[in-house]
């Protein structure tokens, strides 16, 4: 069936637009009574506007796009593991170290060589660090290579 | 006359060491940033925002060097486009089609001067565009009151897929689903949790900087990782400049012709610098008539178009300034500077931080002084750095980014958010919906509730209010034009820009 991926996403926004606007109505009225508008008139404008583009995605959805396969996505999963791991050792390793892997991971996957791409990494690293620490006096985590 | 002062005390703000150092640093980070293909202006400027807030600059600072990278940018996108028929930044496509023709034929250093001269021009006269013009837009901008910023809101909406957009109903579910993301946290009229899920970070809502950064800089890698296309470009000569005085006069009609159509497009809603440099650049190709050789590398060919998007770019910031409704994706992300300074943006601020508009203003006029300064001699540097292959450069784009995030609250909790904001945003550019309309959602979706509110408060919950004023309703009807003539007109236009683009001889 053509048009698949906009009719999931139409699908998809329905189920969002109905949660919200069903959420929306479970909020306890306010303190001094119900006014012109509560807290809750906007969002239900909202929700009838999605579940209305929805529906319409869903009827009169455009042509399919290329979804990656194979190969292509598993360097996507890769890349975005790569910045969850990252975002998760920044702290514990420290910027500099973590730094250097993620940066040489990510221009690896994306075909450097791997020797330059850590060096890369490492460099960038480094001259960030320096810039913020010192330069800017804004401290970035130093991890495993504190000192002292 | 009073303008006129006002445009000294912003001299004299911008012209400070201190802002003029980083004006000048914005001009040059601009302009690196609009020549490397896949940094586009938008994304560039989402990423500074970070750092603009951990130096603790004042406002005015803040601002300028905004500013400046965004008028650089628009400097920076020809130079990609006349050496490697590669678009540096979307409104630099038209350049492509007698830049790299001129490129060619060996006048590769001809074609970048005129192009700087061009952006010059057209910066210039656009300035002098927003400086008479928005003054008297936000004298009239203050008779507006609630329901007719309701209805102005809905106009920017509207019209920001713009008159070559390809599913307007795709904008539409882009704004509702960034107001929707606006919508989360604690209300502020009220008090109720709205969407928190009881989580302490959502209390204070979604912060619009992160899902910018996310949604542009994360999904940006994504794609290339996705498509892995280039390597490296090739070292490009640049040759000798064999510009003569004389064929520089030779195109100054052509650089106010350029510049003043542009700035038109950009104020107005919905067209913006893509459509200001092709604009530009057919007139001047029926004006000039047979006698040009436009495609084979014409020189005003480069200037029509350089002209036309630079004016374009400073007419985008007169309803920015004025109404506080952006035109574009980068203006937008200028806003999101405004907002996240506790500037409110509108018709106020021109009395309330005069300091600050009229400071950005006066940036902008010596910004294009400074680019110019920096483009003649440093474009060898800026050729130089083209051929930095983009798999070593994206992912230090990225942790930039992430640094950016770190630094504002020192929270992982952040990071995993930008993250996830950058996965969403590339499934939804893989799906074609928009994502300017979702970013301008999350800014204007507050205001946006809060003139709702009022307007029903002043009526008594008579709902009729909103499109009671005639001006309110004016505004509804061109809000509702905005949607409905893409569908007739769109389809026309944009077979006309790929033909024209089409037509040139593209070779390799």
């Amino acid at each position: 069936m053509s048009g698949l991926g906009d009719r999931i996403l139409g699908l998809g926004l329905l189920v969002l637009a109905v949660a919200y606007g069903w959420a929306a109505q479970q909020w306890p009225e306010p303190f001094g009574g119900a006014e012109g508008v509560g807290p809750e008139t906007f969002p239900t404008i909202l929700s009838v506007v999605l579940v209305a583009g929805s529906l319409y995605l869903m009827i009169k959805p455009d042509p399919d796009t290329q979804w990656p396969v194979g190969k292509s996505l598993v360097e996507l999963v890769v890349a975005l593991v790569v910045l969850v791991v990252y975002a998760l050792l920044l702290e514990p390793l420290g910027f500099v170290i973590s730094t250097t892997l993620a940066v040489g991971t990510l221009s690896w996957r994306m075909g450097a060589r791997p020797r330059r791409a850590f060096l890369t990494g490492l460099a960038s690293a480094v001259v960030v660090f320096v810039l913020f620490n010192y330069g800017l006096s804004l401290s970035l985590p130093a991890g495993l290579l504190e000192v002292g | 006359m009073e303008t006129l002062n006002f445009l000294m005390d912003g001299f004299a703000v911008a012209l400070t060491p201190y802002n003029l150092m980083f004006a000048l640093f914005g001009a040059f980070v601009g302009t690196l940033i609009g020549c490397l293909p896949g940094l586009g202006p938008a994304n560039g400027v989402a990423i500074l925002i970070p750092l603009a807030f951990t130096l603790g600059l004042p406002p005015e600072t803040a601002m300028i060097l905004l500013t400046s990278v965004y008028a650089g940018a628009m400097y920076g996108g020809r130079i990609s486009s006349i050496l490697l028929n590669i678009p540096g930044d979307e409104p630099a496509m038209m350049t492509c089609l007698d830049g790299y023709p001129m490129a060619r034929n060996g006048r590769a250093a001809d074609a970048l001067a005129i192009s700087a001269i061009a952006s010059f021009a057209g910066g210039l006269i656009g300035t002098i565009g927003l400086i008479l013009l928005a003054p008297v837009l936000a004298r009239f901008a203050l008779t507006f009151g609630p329901a007719e910023y309701f209805a102005l809101f809905l106009l920017a909406f509207a019209t920001l897929g713009g008159i070559t957009g390809k599913n307007p109903m795709k904008t539409v579910i882009a704004a509702t689903l960034g107001i929707m993301i606006s919508t989360v946290g604690i209300d502020i009229s009220t008090g109720t949790q709205r969407y928190t899920f009881g989580v302490l970070e959502l209390y204070e809502g979604i912060d619009f900087i992160l899902a910018i950064v996310g949604l542009f800089a994360i999904s940006e890698l994504l794609f290339f990782v996705e498509h892995r296309v280039r390597g490296g470009h090739k070292q490009v000569r640049v040759g000798k400049l064999t510009l003569s005085v004389r064929e520089l006069v030779s195109t100054l009609p052509t650089q106010l012709r350029g510049g003043i159509l542009g700035f038109i497009s950009g104020v107005l809603p919905g067209a913006g610098a893509s459509l200001g440099s092709f604009i530009s650049y057919t007139l001047e190709k029926q004006v000039v008539g047979k006698k040009g050789r436009f495609g084979e590398g014409d020189i005003r060919g480069v200037v029509a178009p350089e002209a036309g998007n630079n004016g374009a770019s400073s007419g985008a910031l007169v309803p920015m300034l004025t109404l506080g409704v952006p035109g574009s994706g980068t203006t937008a992300v200028l806003l999101a500077m405004l907002i996240s300074l506790n500037i409110t943006p509108g018709p106020l601020m021109f009395t309330q931080n005069a300091d600050i508009v009229w400071g950005v203003i006066a940036a902008l006029l010596i910004g294009n002084v400074l680019l110019l300064v920096l483009n003649i001699p440093l474009v060898g540097l800026f050729v130089r750095l083209l051929s930095v292959p983009p798999m070593y450069l994206l992912p230090i784009v990225t942790m930039v980014a992430f640094v950016g995030i770190y630094s504002i609250s020192h929270s992982t909790f952040d990071l995993y958010f930008m993250v996830a904001f950058g996965v969403a945003g590339y499934f939804l550019r893989k799906l074609d919906i928009p994502l300017v309309p979702i970013i301008l959602g999350l800014l204007l979706g507050p205001e946006m509730e809060k003139n709702l509110g009022h307007a029903l408060i002043l009526s008594d919950g008579d709902w009729s209010i909103l499109w009671s004023s005639p001006l309110a309703l004016g505004l509804w009807i061109l809000a509702a034009l905005g949607l409905v003539l893409p569908y007739l007109v769109g389809p026309l236009l944009r077979r006309r820009m790929n033909a024209a683009i089409k037509e040139t001889p593209v070779s390799d």
